[in-house]
């Protein structure tokens, strides 16, 4: 997958107020911000192709969390807040315990679940198993919005469609496989 | 002729005033069989003479109403001197005649749009002369609207409770698009902000308006609680800034 640089991302207007990286007192305030950074971060992920997220180290370094020219950045106890929300919204899966590091997940996993279902039905996958492999880099996926997708993200949607008994998902050789049902 | 007072008064406001100008009707037709079908016939055959005069005038004088500021405000003016408001808040037998109450009406409806579509950025309050540009903006090169036009449709919008009012500072106007009034201190302060970008501390509002700390704290709590002010915990020197989205042009121009 291409990565674009965070030079040509289009940042919003709001960047650039400072108030914008203090967490609001006010509800209603709060609410606004925090659809605002909801926003901001899955549009930015999206843009640059990013899954993952490790926390300190954006917090740290990445342009998101920092912004140079006016010298605003957000705390921890602020992201906290902001991560929440995404992961109440279907955006952000924790991948350990601690929270040190989590999966931005700008289509929700619903959704790429459904496309994967969808894909699998279409081409008569019912009832035969695929590698995880062959979803993400196979040639016949290759027009699927899955393709290229991150492993992980794609074992959170399979995951999902075995909770609804849609798959089933299975180990063989070393290799992931599932199942469609 | 007619009785315009019964008949503007009977003006109903959308679903619940057409259904009691039906229940009004069938009362009237249930009243009794042929007098009253008479009566009827009568009131209809003078409304009927009543509108055509009114379309011809409609057809003769709207386009320019329409078009026309200074003819607009002169037709209010005429309109007041005899007691008759074409401003009514519905569609009703006025203003579909005259299209004027329409004109208005219409204009309110695109203010509220406005606003509320531009609301994260200006927090409630937004500058006349901005909302002027954007309204603008939407029409045709033939009909522009004036902020005397603003003035009147905020007006009657305030009437209506929608929460709509028209606030001062200095010498520039905004439009209030949440219910509850700014007192006089907070539109100290935020004539304050607006000459440094938008943004004050408490430090600079205790000097400038030579207030108590706590006259301060309190407007500047009001502001905050109202959501016409965020808070900006990141200066250097450690003290919290309040900032107005309204007053920040560069939120707006986006």
């Amino acid at each position: 997958t291409t990565m674009s640089s965070g030079a040509d991302f289009a940042w919003p207007a709001v960047f650039e107020f400072p108030p914008f990286f203090t967490l609001q007192p006010n509800a209603e305030t709060r609410r606004k911000q925090l659809d605002q950074w909801c926003s901001l971060i899955l549009a930015y992920c999206k843009h640059r192709q990013l899954h993952t997220l490790d926390i300190n180290e954006a917090l740290a370094s990445s342009p998101l969390f920092h912004n140079k020219r006016i010298n605003r950045r957000i705390n921890r106890p602020f992201l906290d807040a902001i991560l929440a929300d995404l992961k109440l919204r279907g955006n952000l899966e924790w991948l350990d315990r601690d929270k040190k590091s989590c999966k931005i997940v700008w289509r929700t996993t619903e959704q790429w679940a459904a496309l994967v279902y969808s894909y699998a039905k279409d081409r008569g996958l019912v009832n035969t198993v695929c590698t995880l492999y062959e979803l993400t880099d196979g040639d016949d996926s290759a027009d699927q919005p899955f393709h290229g997708l991150d492993k992980d993200v794609l074992l959170l949607a399979l995951k999902h469609l075995e909770k609804n008994g849609q798959a089933a998902i299975l180990m063989f050789d070393s290799h992931e496989g599932v199942k469609f049902l | 002729t007619p009785n315009l007072v019964a008949m503007r008064r009977g003006r109903g406001v959308g679903v619940g005033g057409a259904q009691r100008h039906a229940a009004a009707a069938d009362r009237f037709k249930s009243k009794g069989g042929q007098l009253a079908d008479q009566e009827l016939a009568q009131v209809s055959a003078q409304v009927g003479a009543f509108r055509q005069h009114l379309e011809e005038f409609a057809r003769k004088h709207a386009d320019k109403i329409r078009r026309n500021q200074q003819f607009r405000a002169q037709f209010q003016q005429m309109c007041a001197a005899i007691g008759v408001d074409p401003l009514q808040s519905g569609k009703g037998f006025w203003s579909d005649m005259l299209g004027v109450g329409g004109f208005y009406f219409e204009l309110g409806v695109k203010i509220i749009e406005v606003t509320m579509a531009t609301s994260h950025k200006h927090g409630g309050l937004m500058d006349v002369s901005d909302l002027l540009k954007a309204l603008n903006a939407g029409r045709g090169a033939g009909d522009p609207v004036s902020e005397d036009d603003i003035v009147r449709a905020v007006d009657k919008l305030r009437c209506l409770g929608n929460g709509f009012t028209l606030v001062t500072l200095g010498n520039r106007r905004l439009v209030q698009s949440v219910p509850g009034e700014l007192s006089l201190d907070a539109n100290s302060v935020m004539r304050l902000a607006d000459g440094n970008g938008g943004r004050v501390t408490a430090s600079a509002c205790r000097t400038a308006l030579a207030w108590a700390p706590e006259r301060v704290d309190r407007v500047l709590d009001q502001l905050v609680r109202e959501a016409f002010a965020w808070v900006d915990d990141g200066e250097p020197s450690g003290e919290r800034a309040f900032w107005f989205p309204s007053l920040v042009p560069a939120l707006l121009a986006a």
